[in-house]
């Protein structure tokens, strides 16, 4: 088998499964502000309560272990479920069978292999809904309780797991 | 209109421009940010370095959003994030051999493990490129142009990459 066709697929998948928080900070006023808006003489109180929050963040992080593992594993919800066997919709309504609504199709798009024989190149798009066709890569459930899917459509894809080499579905 | 109107209007047309920024700028940066964090873990290895990163990143981009040239904006996002990742290491190493310890909290995968071994093993500009080369299609040059290293560098890094990956997963893996 072609080593490069294989490493995408498993490094997409290995992306898929890393631990994320989908919400970014929230956004700064881009308006200018006063630069002494607070009196100087409250500094200490304010040291002082940066250095409280500090402190009790460091202890909740610190109690705080994330590791996605990925939903098939042994021990998670759908352990031995076979989705790579299935195509996207069918994953999609697998997964809504057992609570799994919010799902965050990751479908890749492009070539394994360029037309000169080179490597090829694909895109990434996430999505809500599956796309009809591709093959399935589960990933991991995410601490808001999504779910992370790879849908791998580009040409020349192998699939992995049991159906590692099977037509794409 | 009096000037007192005038004043008015204008604060109001520069608070609407400001709230049109933050919508266009969360329109388009907003999707790429949780799979900037799924990069900065690879890259990074610890989902709480990542996150962090991935913050200073996202409101780092904001603030540049001005300068942003409408093109690709998820280069544009890892360029900085990827920037941002490499001065995080460097300074928390400056850290972590100040203070005596290290602690770190590494993230594993159990899913594939020898992949995840692999790549662990790969320094991080090495990791970067490959992940940019191999997973986003990113050429040398835009990679170099990213990293800010020579394309020639880029070409050691991911020949070096793909032939540690290659040694450590085997040709059958």
């Amino acid at each position: 088998m072609d080593h490069d066709d294989d490493l995408h697929g498993r490094l997409a998948a290995l992306e898929a499964r890393a631990p994320v928080d989908t919400t970014p900070p929230a956004l700064p006023s881009r308006r200018r502000r006063g630069r002494f808006a607070v009196p100087i003489a409250l500094a200490p109180v304010f040291v002082l309560a940066i250095v409280a929050t500090a402190a009790a963040g460091a202890v909740v992080v610190a109690n705080l272990a994330e590791e996605h593992e990925g939903i098939q594993n042994p021990g998670q919800p759908l352990a031995g479920a076979h989705m790579e066997c299935m195509s996207p919709p069918d994953a999609d309504a697998f997964l809504a069978d057992h609570g799994f609504t919010d799902v965050d199709w990751q479908v890749e798009t492009g070539t394994t292999v360029a037309p000169d024989g080179g490597k090829g190149s694909s895109t990434t798009v996430h999505q809500s809904t599956p796309p009809e066709h591709g093959h399935v890569i589960p990933g991991s459930i995410q601490n808001d309780g999504s779910v992370i899917m790879v849908a791998d459509q580009r040409v020349g894809a192998t699939g992995v797991g049991d159906c590692f080499g099977s037509p794409m579905p | 209109m009096t000037s007192a109107d005038a004043t008015t209007a204008t604060r109001q047309d520069r608070a609407a421009a400001t709230n049109g920024e933050t919508e266009a700028f969360e329109a388009a940066v907003r999707p790429h940010y949780a799979p900037l964090v799924r990069r900065l873990v690879l890259v990074l290895g610890d989902p709480h370095d990542a996150e962090d990163v991935a913050q200073d990143t996202y409101l780092s981009a904001f603030r540049s959003w001005d300068r942003f040239d409408g093109t690709d904006v998820r280069a544009w996002l890892y360029t900085i994030g990827l920037r941002l990742a490499f001065n995080h290491r460097r300074g928390r190493r400056r850290w972590l051999a100040a203070i005596g310890r290290i602690e770190p909290r590494p993230w594993s995968d159990p899913s594939d493990p020898d992949l995840w071994a692999a790549l662990s093993a790969l320094d991080a500009s090495t990791r970067s490129a490959l992940l940019l080369n191999v997973l986003d299609g990113y050429t040398q040059a835009e990679i170099g142009g990213m990293l800010q290293v020579p394309e020639g560098t880029v070409a050691s890094w991911i020949s070096r990459g793909r032939a540690a990956l290659r040694r450590e997963l085997g040709p059958d893996r």
